[in-house]
């Protein structure tokens, strides 16, 4: 595809997403625990690791409603919650 | 004097003064009793019959060159895509499903927060309002992310819409990995419907390895909605 630009010239270089594409929520079943999760994130300064239940509980609410394909939560890695920091998770695989 | 000689197969034969001899003026030059052979010298010309012959060969010799070349610039089109496809070169996707395995998708609690910031662009012949969200979310990479694009169709009629996206910087494009997003596929909005699209995401674990990426505190992923009725052929590569 760009066979022929000069060396240098940015291509596209991203690759299409692992599982596709969500389908659209039209109804907003899952908006409440979307609001939660941003609450979340602007209390803890966009911190991702402070607010991974959140995140989680909004992906299960996808697949409660059929809005997104049933996947095991350590697939989308989303290890045993009861593990309290990250630096253990990484320790301990 | 020497005669050129083109058949190998006639000797000819010439005649040689005898020996001397003391003859009177009258006995002149006497042909010998035997015939002595001259062999024939041969040039650099080949017979008429291996002419052709070394013609015929050199020309199939040609002709094997030329079908070999014909072949090989054939064959070129498929060997070439499957080196991209195996390198990545130039740009091309590279889909290995090993890259999203679960020991992959781990925090990686040593090492820094990376500013994960979002844009969003629309085309000019879409009417809809898109927006992050979240303006940026900070990860570690091997920690899975979600964030939000609300987008809002303002028309009076229904639109789909289809959305490409880039990472900044460049380099770091090859460790974005999205899980599921909202991209590539076209999405159908009613008039006057507002949704919120989902990206889920993680930072690939080798970014840490990459001493390019040293540097790198912000990845800025952007956003581009088209029209898909006038976008017929955004999408690079294959549609999933």
């Amino acid at each position: 595809m760009s066979y022929g630009r000069p060396p240098g010239i940015e291509s596209f270089s991203g690759k299409p997403p692992a599982l596709g594409s969500f389908p659209l929520d039209h109804d907003g079943e899952c908006k409440d625990f979307m609001k939660e999760y941003i609450k979340c994130l602007r209390a803890n300064k966009n911190d991702n690791g402070a607010c991974r239940e959140f995140s989680r509980a909004y992906l299960q609410c996808r697949m409660d409603n059929g809005l997104m394909a049933q996947d095991d939560m350590k697939n989308l890695g989303y290890q045993d919650s009861s593990k309290p920091t990250a630096g253990e998770e990484s320790k301990n695989k | 004097m020497f005669r050129l000689i083109h058949s190998a197969r006639t000797l000819r034969t010439a005649r040689l003064p005898t020996l001397a001899r003391a003859t009177p003026l009258s006995a002149a030059w006497r042909a010998p009793t035997r015939p002595l052979p001259i062999y024939p010298r041969r040039g650099f010309a080949s017979s008429h019959q291996s002419h052709s012959e070394s013609n015929a060969s050199s020309g199939m010799y040609a002709l094997a060159i030329f079908v070999s070349m014909l072949g090989v610039s054939y064959a070129a089109v498929p060997l070439y895509r499957i080196f991209c496809a195996s390198t990545g070169y130039s740009g091309t996707p590279v889909t290995d499903s090993t890259r999203f395995a679960a020991e992959r998708l781990v925090p990686d609690g040593e090492s820094r927060r990376i500013r994960i910031t979002f844009e969003s662009n629309t085309s000019d012949s879409l009417q809809w309002s898109f927006k992050p969200e979240l303006r940026e979310v900070r990860v570690v990479p091997g920690e899975t992310a979600l964030t939000f694009y609300r987008a809002k169709n303002h028309a009076k009629e229904d639109i789909v819409g289809i959305a490409t996206y880039n990472v900044t910087p460049y380099r770091a494009g090859q460790y974005f990995n999205k899980i599921q997003c909202f991209c590539f596929e076209e999405q159908m909005l009613r008039a006057g419907e507002e949704v919120d699209m989902p990206v889920f995401f993680f930072i690939d674990p080798d970014f840490n390895d990459d001493p390019y990426m040293k540097e790198v505190n912000t990845i800025t992923l952007s956003y581009t909605l088209f029209n898909a009725k006038y976008a017929k052929n955004i999408v690079p590569g294959q549609r999933p």
